[in-house]
């Protein structure tokens, strides 16, 4: 009984979150020629974080290059944020993670900060 | 011709409450829900300083741990990264090295059944815990993180901060 009791406060205390969909992603032909595109969503309830990063990445998490309109760009406070990505089509079959990551500011406290990092997968046939 | 005005009046009062008494709308709100990972700070944790050269985020050195919540709302799809910290990101210039010790543990599960072996089944490299989320729901962790400095010296006067690092990753 305690510990549902205990459940029930530490989930109705205030929370602060970070989270992305899709979990899995899929990449379309785009309008431009060579390139594919995929859109990701993240929704920021952390108000002390103001910025996110995207990276794209292969499944041994090396960088791939894509486009978007900016690499970090903001999310306001409980707002939700859809970013375009553009990816060559010579990449296509390398692209495995598409991630968004946290920016933290410079803090003046004594403390550890928590930085948040999702990842969506691109899944190939098969998998 | 007031008794024509007077019945017109009556018969378009009688239209309108006909009108709108008899007319309803459904408003239908619609939503979709779609799998994800979700990341919660529920503590950022504090340094406690139980002694000069150390810095400490156990509850008995005057600090908290971190505690980062992690929800996933599809089975089997996402496993999660918690790296302790293993350097500071802003603090004053230091007089020595800076040893550290961390650790991820699960504190609480919403699924006591179906998660009891998320720590067991844990892998450590370093610093870093891995965890498989294997049901779907609500996962606490838990991170201690402690600092001392080389030769028992003493911090210097000023802020210090180091980052926990939670990741989930689509599998």
């Amino acid at each position: 009984m305690l510990r549902y009791v205990l459940l029930l406060i530490i989930m109705t205390t205030s929370v602060q979150a970070h989270e992305m969909v899709p979990t899995y992603p899929k990449l379309e032909s785009s309008y431009m020629e060579g390139l594919q595109k995929t859109n990701i969503t993240i929704f920021n309830k952390r108000p002390e974080v103001e910025y996110y990063e995207i990276g794209v990445f292969t499944k041994d998490w090396e960088p791939i290059p894509f486009v978007s309109t900016y690499r970090v760009f903001p999310v306001p406070y409980l707002s939700t944020v859809t970013v375009e990505l553009f990816i060559r089509d010579k990449d296509k079959e390398r692209v495995t993670y598409i991630c968004s990551k946290s920016k933290l500011r410079k803090s003046y406290e004594t403390r550890p900060a928590v930085s948040s990092r999702i990842c969506s997968k691109v899944k190939r046939r098969g998998e | 011709m007031s008794n024509i005005k007077t019945c017109l009046v009556a018969l378009s009062i009688t239209t309108m409450a006909t009108t709108g008494s008899g007319q309803s709308n459904d408003t239908p709100i619609n939503g979709t829900v779609q799998s994800r990972c979700v990341i919660q700070t529920d503590t950022p944790g504090t340094y406690g300083n139980p002694n000069a050269y150390e810095l400490s985020t156990k509850a008995t050195a005057g600090g908290d741990n971190a505690i980062i919540r992690v929800d996933v709302t599809l089975a089997n799809s996402y496993y999660v990264n918690i790296t302790a910290p293993s350097e500071f990101s802003s603090s004053p210039t230091l007089p020595d090295t800076v040893t550290w010790t961390g650790d991820t543990t699960v504190k609480t599960l919403s699924d006591a059944t179906g998660m009891s072996a998320y720590e067991t089944n844990k892998q450590e490299l370093g610093m870093t815990d891995k965890y498989d989320l294997t049901v779907t729901g609500s996962t606490w962790f838990e991170t201690e993180s402690i600092a001392t400095l080389g030769g028992s010296r003493a911090f210097p006067g000023g802020n210090y901060t180091s980052v926990v690092t939670a990741e989930c990753i689509a599998k």
